[in-house]
């Protein structure tokens, strides 16, 4: 078993969207604005012309956290949201009722409403494609052209993905909720 | 509505699609749409669950790069695909319209069979019909239209009556061998004056070569106006951004506007539009005054620079005179001219891609590369390198001579006009009658002229003047509404187009290999033209029999057999073997058998490539150990034949090279042959060729994004989902003083059109311009999800010509805007 994780270079991201269309060719997602598993955080660039402030913008590639302690398995209350064995957290679409309490429950906005199933979706880090296949990455990471995404099993302290985490620094986006988020964000 | 389809129900859908639409006689929309499509219909591939798999390495054609990827198909479908890792130029990536190339191949508004027009020009009637009738169209014509036949007998066969043109791609060649070399027409035109024909030639004529920017090894980069954050370009996008940000590049972006790229950037210089020359030329006067270029290089490498630095001190293009021009502090101009010499020869003024901005473009990127090569980065790693090519095997053709056919109409457009013309000039020529002999048909391949030139109510006109118009296309575009015959092509996924070698440091052979079979009744455009060619051949060497004596003379001697066949007459005997014979001809004929079974298996070929070749980690791969590489390739002089870029010909620039190259093979500052045609021989700046802002109006820019390529993926589903329309870029204090506000519809109107577009007030863009992206606005009814988004460009841009190529220049053009 693994715990997966990913590692977000996310410096190298020029907003090309690549990581989107290939999670959504890969994973059959809806199309539609508001159907995402991955998305890029864009901020308006401060300052007036021609006096703009670089370091205000910028790209963060974004999507399911992947909680240690996810706050959208807790308030399930039929066990749809759940771990899988690698500490993947998924939606299991039989057991989804469509309440949204999950889509509540995110700090991170990371679930959306799949209009065919009638389930709430997000990111699955291509578990039941690639992984399920026994590849050992995402769509997301293959694609990206300037290679922001390092996936792996956090586990595994001589995987790719460990060794980054020991070798530069990194934070968490909203780390003091508490949710250990499986998503690192390297400075 | 909103449709949702599954990938089954999708399935069943394809295969309904070809079979309705059968009644050929009846008349058809252009669209000859087979279920309702709804605007928001939405459908996605979804891999997994599959009976059969298979992969295919095929070669991406979303854009111009060519990144190498592996289709995955399942049971019969293509459901993803994937980066090819073993391609050193693309570097296991695919962009976001490499991932959305299915929604290419599965577009419901694809054409599908041929058509001919049985309405008027421009309203999209059109009846199905078998191949053979349109060629019949094409060859005879119809109560609509003229056909080949009568237009050819009427001009004596003069073959240049019949225009061309295409845009960039795998098979543009073969195209142009069927229209040139076989058909025998001098009138083509591509999208080089519409794009790097400038940057190309400027650099050809002043190092030798466009070269490639090493911006893996690149210490210091100035990119101005190039965007490589969304106007994507392999390997320039993925080396770049993972070493800006203090890793290793430091990056200065020169722009009018806050791009993606100036976002990565260490310092962004928002520059007065169409000024860059004065900028490139008080950076070369610094580096002179001040004595910080390398000397040693220009001593050994430099033809003319005592004249040139002569020219650049008397003419006193001083930091502060260039201030007042470009609107860059001096401090910053003499700050980066002193950090890109420190830095030399690591040290790169990126050379740019679409380049036709402004008059001056040509004297630009000629002042570029002289101040790159005064830091010594030439040919040597971390600055522009040339490269090595691989050679492929030869593929010969029988080109006929034909007496009556005569040279191509716009040889006045400009200064030099190569083999790919110039479009507005070649257009402009035929509209104002100046030709000296009438362009009656217009074959258009893979282009869309109505969207892409400058100017969209003259290219009308050019459409609605010919007597034959010919678009071989995948989708309706606003072109093919134009046209009298409409063949379809397949798409990229469902052909295999000719081999390629990319040179670089790392050189690879790349093949684009047939995914699926084509769907409907669409083909690869070498099977569109030996289809043509067969039907066409005999009854027009029928009409050079009668007015091309040298024929007459040749038959008396030899008789009509003989010099049909022997003289290349015979136009469908260049394309009589299939594109997949030939290119395994080209492959083994260097490299054996061997080889190109590693090509069919995967997609990419290069000698030692099972030596060389590793995967280091997920995102890490070695094509090329580093020793191995091809920095520099030529010792002594920097001079090369090898040129990288796919977007030009190289035969044409081979011919450029041979007109003006002096006998030095060193850096040409001065170039006399140009002064002999009215051009400066030395980059200076002119101040006539500078359009000035009329107070209370603005400069139209324009530009590129990253989920979009011009205009061919404009109705691509996945793409628009990204970025559903454009947006006018205003400054939002200038549009806060107009009472515009975010989302309104705004007016901009120019001397030669106006466009409706929503208002996007930001402070990334300065007082005096106005942008939109280019690629929206497409106006033909085929087009169900392209159709109204946003503005097209073009209806607003002047025709406006750069002096020295007969390149478009886009960026000078005067508008003025209001809310609706």
């Amino acid at each position: 078993m693994a715990r997966y994780g990913m590692a977000l270079d996310y410096k190298n991201c020029i907003d090309c969207k690549a990581c989107e269309s290939a999670c959504k060719e890969e994973n059959g997602v809806l199309l539609g604005a508001d159907k995402h598993r991955i998305w890029v955080g864009t901020k308006e660039v401060e300052g007036e012309f021609p006096f703009l402030s670089i370091s205000s913008s910028g790209f963060v590639p974004s999507q399911c956290q992947h909680c240690e302690a996810a706050p959208c398995q807790e308030v399930c209350p039929t066990n749809a949201t759940y771990y899988d064995e690698n500490g993947v957290v998924r939606v299991d679409a039989d057991k989804c009722i469509l309440c949204t309490y999950c889509m509540n429950a995110c700090p991170y906005d990371a679930r959306y409403v799949d209009d065919r199933t009638m389930t709430v979706d997000k990111c699955n880090f291509c578990s039941d494609t690639r992984l399920a296949r026994g590849e050992t990455t995402t769509a997301c990471q293959n694609t990206c052209p300037t290679k922001v995404r390092t996936f792996g099993d956090l586990d595994d302290p001589y995987s790719e993905i460990s060794e980054l985490l020991r070798r530069r620094d990194h934070y968490s986006l909203k780390a003091h909720l508490g949710t250990k988020p499986k998503l690192f964000y390297l400075t | 509505m909103q449709i949702e389809m599954s990938r089954r129900k999708f399935l069943q859908g394809t295969v309904a699609m070809s079979i309705v639409g059968g009644s050929a006689v009846s008349a058809t929309n252009l669209l000859a749409k087979d279920d309702k499509v709804e605007k928001k219909l939405t459908f996605t591939t979804k891999t997994g669950e599959a009976k059969e798999l298979k992969l295919v390495p095929t070669l991406c054609e979303m854009c111009v790069n060519k990144c190498a990827a592996i289709a995955r198909m399942e049971d019969g479908v293509v459901t993803k695909l994937d980066p090819n890792p073993m391609f050193p130029k693309s570097k296991n990536m695919l962009c976001p319209r490499g991932n959305a190339g299915i929604q290419a191949l599965y577009d419901p508004d694809r054409l599908k069979y041929p058509l001919v027009r049985i309405g008027e020009k421009g309203d999209g009637k059109y009846k199905r019909v078998t191949w053979d009738e349109a060629y019949e169209a094409i060859l005879n014509g119809t109560d609509r239209f003229k056909g080949l036949a009568a237009i050819l007998e009427e001009e004596e066969d003069n073959r240049s009556t019949i225009g061309y043109c295409a845009g960039e791609g795998m098979a543009e060649h073969t195209y142009k061998v069927f229209m040139q070399d076989k058909l025998g027409s001098s009138n083509f035109v591509n999208h080089a004056s519409i794009c790097l024909q400038t940057t190309v030639s400027g650099y050809a004529l002043t190092i030798g070569g466009y070269g490639q920017a090493d911006l893996e090894n690149a210490n210091y980069v100035i990119m101005a106006g190039a965007n490589r954050a969304e106007a994507i370009v392999t390997p320039d996008t993925m080396d770049l951004f993972k070493r800006t940000k203090g890793r290793g590049a430091k990056l200065i972006v020169v722009d009018p506007r806050f791009t993606n790229t100036a976002s990565h950037a260490d310092k962004w210089l928002p520059i007065e539009v169409g000024t860059d020359l004065a900028f490139v030329l008080a950076l070369t006067y610094v580096a002179i005054e001040e004595n910080i270029y390398n000397k040693k290089f220009v001593e050994l490498n430099f033809n003319g620079f005592e004249e040139y630095k002569e020219h650049i001190l008397t003419s006193k293009y001083t930091p502060e005179w260039a201030e007042k021009i470009t609107g860059i502090r001096a401090s910053d101009i003499r700050q980066v001219a002193r950090d890109f010499m420190a830095a030399a020869p690591r040290a790169i003024y990126y050379q740019g891609r679409r380049t036709a901005w402004s008059k001056q473009d040509f004297q630009l990127r000629r002042a570029q590369a002289i101040f790159s090569a005064m830091g010594g980065g030439i040919d040597r790693e971390g600055g522009i390198i040339f490269g090595k090519k691989l050679p492929l095997g030869k593929h010969n053709i029988n080109t006929p001579m034909y007496d009556n056919a005569q040279e191509r109409i716009d040889k006045k457009a400009a200064a030099i006009i190569g083999g790919s013309g110039s479009w507005i000039g070649w257009r402009n020529t035929i509209l104002e009658e100046k030709a000296a002999y009438p362009v009656r048909s217009m074959f258009v391949y893979k282009q869309n002229p109505m969207l892409s030139i400058p100017n969209t109510a003259k290219t009308k006109q050019l459409f609605e003047k010919m007597d034959l118009v010919v678009v071989i296309d995948t989708m309706p575009s606003d072109t093919a509404m134009m046209a009298d015959v409409i063949l379809p092509e397949c798409t990229y996924l469902e052909r295999e187009d000719p081999v390629k070698s990319f040179g670089s440091a790392q050189p690879a052979i790349a093949l684009r290999q047939k995914v699926i079979d084509p769907m409907y009744d669409t083909k690869p455009v070498i099977e569109i033209i030996r289809g043509l060619a067969e039907k066409v051949s005999r009854p027009l060497f029928e009409i050079t029999k009668k007015f091309d004596s040298e024929v007459q003379d040749a038959i008396k001697e030899r008789g009509e057999e003989s010099v049909y066949k022997e003289d290349g007459f015979d136009l469908a005997d260049a394309f009589r073997h299939s594109q997949e014979e030939i290119n395994k001809h080209m492959v083994v004929e260097k490299y054996g058998e061997e080889a190109y079974k590693t090509l069919l298996k995967e997609g990419v070929y290069y000698p030692n490539m099972d030596k060389f070749w590793k995967q280091i980690s997920n995102n890490e791969f070695q094509w090329y150990p580093k020793k191995e590489r091809f920095y520099s390739v030529v010792e002594g002089e920097f001079k090369s034949d090898v040129f990288h870029d796919t977007c030009v010909d190289e035969k044409e620039i081979a011919v450029l090279k041979k007109e003006f190259k002096t006998p030095s093979g060193k850096v040409e500052c001065v170039l006399p042959n140009l002064a002999k045609r009215g051009v400066s021989p030395m980059p200076s700046w002119d101040d006539t060729q500078f359009t000035q802002i009329p107070e209370g109006k603005f400069k139209f820019i324009t530009g590129r994004h990253a989920q979009f390529t011009q205009n061919s993926s404009s109705n691509n589903v996945m793409l628009l989902e990204l970025m559903p329309e454009n947006y006018l870029w205003i400054n939002k204090r200038v549009a806060e003083s107009k009472g515009i506000k975010f989302g309104d519809n705004v007016e901009v109107k120019s001397k030669v059109g106006q466009i409706t577009i929503k208002a996007y007030p930001t402070e990334k863009i300065g007082p005096n311009n106005l942008f939109f992206i280019h690629g929206f606005g497409a106006d033909s009814d085929g087009l169900t999800f392209a159709k109204g988004n946003g503005a097209a460009d073009n209806h607003i841009i002047e025709d406006i010509i750069e002096p020295v190529f007969g390149s478009a220049a886009m960026h000078e053009t005067i508008v003025e805007v209001r809310k609706v």
